[in-house]
């Protein structure tokens, strides 16, 4: 309890610093200083410059929002994508819940870096950056759900062979009152999944950017700016703006393990 | 005949799985927003005719049925289809490929396995959940799972110490750490064990007769999360560190959009999954995939 509320807090902290380093440094994230190209930490560039003379501070923050804020939209998704095929495949009859099932494998034994690299390679040449991002996340929330539907499945079936479920629809339950019914029960397993996802999707976004595959510039992400690793003349210079995004990773990581064991 | 008919069972859906992988991914693929633009048709030094040309290529590989019967007679040739970007058969590229990817993985997953399991039998040794040295590999195991594969490969490329094996062990080691520390905590406070705890019997018995068959059936599923971690971080370092493995070949392949060589890395990735859940009598597992 104790850790989960530090993780809480600190997420909630690093949100609340970055949004106020975005809307008030007056900077905008592709906004080139060319007088100050790589430059090291300054008055007016407290994280110093990138490249292309950005100011640093202002793409880690806006990188560390973008890649918050697609990966629990995603999360978010798959969860709920996963919520519904679970409850379907458990609640239909045998052959629906089989065949559910069967899908789930096929998703389940695919490495999911290969399915994103194959479909992300096969966006048009012209895909704008925003649209890059839009479609990492959906296609991260389109891979993310089955392994989360097989929980829910084998969680609704603990339930639908439940007593209290058996009686209620001995009762005359309708279909249509059985997701009411049975989600709220399903929430314990349903919160630890979308946390577990949001980390791993963070990390499958800088991972697919790492490859040259993620957000398209000149929108930050983690990712892209992980691409920037290469460059050792950066990295010496100001090697702790990779800290944000990493201490993101591990209390999102603290707060999925304490779920967990809750 | 029970065996029999069980092992039938599961190699049709073996079989099922991998059929459907291939179909899925052709589909996913063809519906693409990009799949019919052609890198090559923005290239100014090509005829007209060799536009024409690539038009009709396209056009030709544009039905998923087309792609399907083309995926399946790669198959059915042993040639898995031909590379657009080399022009060879694909099996040409992955064979060599193979080998390296192989060997790599299998020594850094034996390394992973050893490391996760001496650190798991030390979180456990204290047989408290808030031992320090519990506490400590937890923090250790997360801080590194936060870290993507691709930073930690940059780093140590940097550095100029430690390769791939060593990347890919501490990537594995971490996450194997985890599912394993949670094993053994589990079936350490097992009520037999507790008995028999209680009853004095000597530690390495109590290992030996008690907990490792207790755990020999979640094992497997260890193995087939191993191959999964795997397999997702595999790509991330063989590109950073130039290493001619599968990895790469795939990273290559989808730069380029060379399509047959994508598709049939991903099936590859697919079987050994699928295998590999089968070989161990487990589902692939459920934990989480991604490197």
């Amino acid at each position: 309890m104790r850790f989960r509320s530090i993780a809480g807090w600190l997420l909630l902290a690093m949100v609340l610093i970055a949004t106020a380093i975005v809307t008030s440094s007056g900077k905008a994230i592709s906004e080139q200083d060319r007088n100050a190209v790589l430059e090291g930490a300054s008055h007016r560039h407290p994280a110093g410059t990138d490249s292309l003379g950005r100011d640093r501070i202002v793409r880690v923050s806006a990188a560390f929002l973008l890649s918050l804020t697609g990966a629990v939209a995603a999360s978010f998704i798959s969860t709920a994508a996963a919520a519904g095929v679970g409850l379907l495949a458990a609640f239909s009859t045998a052959g629906v819940g089989t065949l559910t099932m069967l899908v789930c494998d096929v998703f389940l034994a695919l490495p999911w870096l290969f399915l994103l690299m194959m479909v992300r390679s096969m966006l048009p040449l012209s895909t704008s950056p925003a649209d890059s991002a839009l479609i990492t996340f959906v296609v991260l929330a389109a891979l993310g759900w089955p392994a989360c539907a097989r929980a829910v499945y084998q969680g609704a079936l603990r339930l639908r062979n439940s007593e209290w479920m058996i009686h209620a629809r001995a009762g005359g339950m309708r279909i249509r009152q059985i997701p009411r019914q049975v989600l709220p029960n399903l929430l314990p397993l349903l919160l630890p999944q979308f946390l577990i996802c949001v980390p791993a999707f963070v990390v499958a976004e800088a991972n697919l950017g790492t490859l040259g595959l993620g957000v398209g510039e000149p929108l930050p992400s983690w990712g892209g700016m992980l691409l920037e690793l290469g460059n050792s003349a950066i990295l010496m210079q100001t090697a702790w703006v990779y800290l944000p995004i990493a201490v993101l990773v591990m209390a999102l990581l603290l707060l999925e393990s304490t779920a967990r064991e809750a | 005949m029970n065996l029999l008919s069980s092992l039938f069972r599961r190699l049709l859906r073996m079989a099922t799985v991998v059929l459907l992988v291939i179909v899925g991914s052709i589909v996913l693929v063809r519906f693409a927003p990009g799949y019919l633009s052609d890198a090559r048709e923005m290239d100014a030094r090509y005829a007209e005719g060799a536009r024409n040309e690539l038009a009709t290529e396209a056009a030709r590989s544009g039905s998923v049925g087309g792609m399907l019967w083309s995926e399946v007679r790669g198959l059915l040739r042993r040639d898995l289809g031909v590379s657009r970007q080399y022009e060879v058969p694909v099996v040409e590229l992955v064979r060599p490929c193979l080998a390296v990817t192989v060997g790599l993985l299998l020594k850094s997953m034996m390394l992973a396995w050893i490391i996760a399991g001496c650190t798991a039998t030390i979180s456990n040794w204290g047989r408290s959940p808030v031992s320090l040295p519990g506490r400590l590999c937890h923090l250790t195991s997360t801080v590194l799972l936060a870290v993507p594969i691709g930073a930690m490969a940059t780093m140590c490329l940097l550095a100029d110490s430690g390769g791939p094996l060593l990347v890919l062990t501490t990537l594995l080691a971490a996450r194997d750490f985890k599912f394993l520390d949670r094993m053994l905590r589990k079936a350490w406070n097992d009520p037999h064990l507790l008995h028999a705890r209680a009853q004095g019997v000597s530690t390495p018995e109590l290992i030996r007769v008690h907990l490792l068959p207790g755990i020999m059936p979640q094992l497997g599923s260890l193995a087939t999360l191993s191959i999964l971690t795997a397999l997702g971080a595999m790509v991330p370092v063989e590109v950073i560190f130039s290493t001619p493995g599968i990895g790469q070949l795939a990273w290559n392949a989808a730069m380029n959009r060379d399509l047959p060589v994508l598709l049939a890395v991903t099936v590859m990735m697919a079987i050994a999954v699928t295998a590999s859940g089968f070989g161990t009598g487990s589902r692939p597992a459920t934990e989480w995939q991604t490197a």
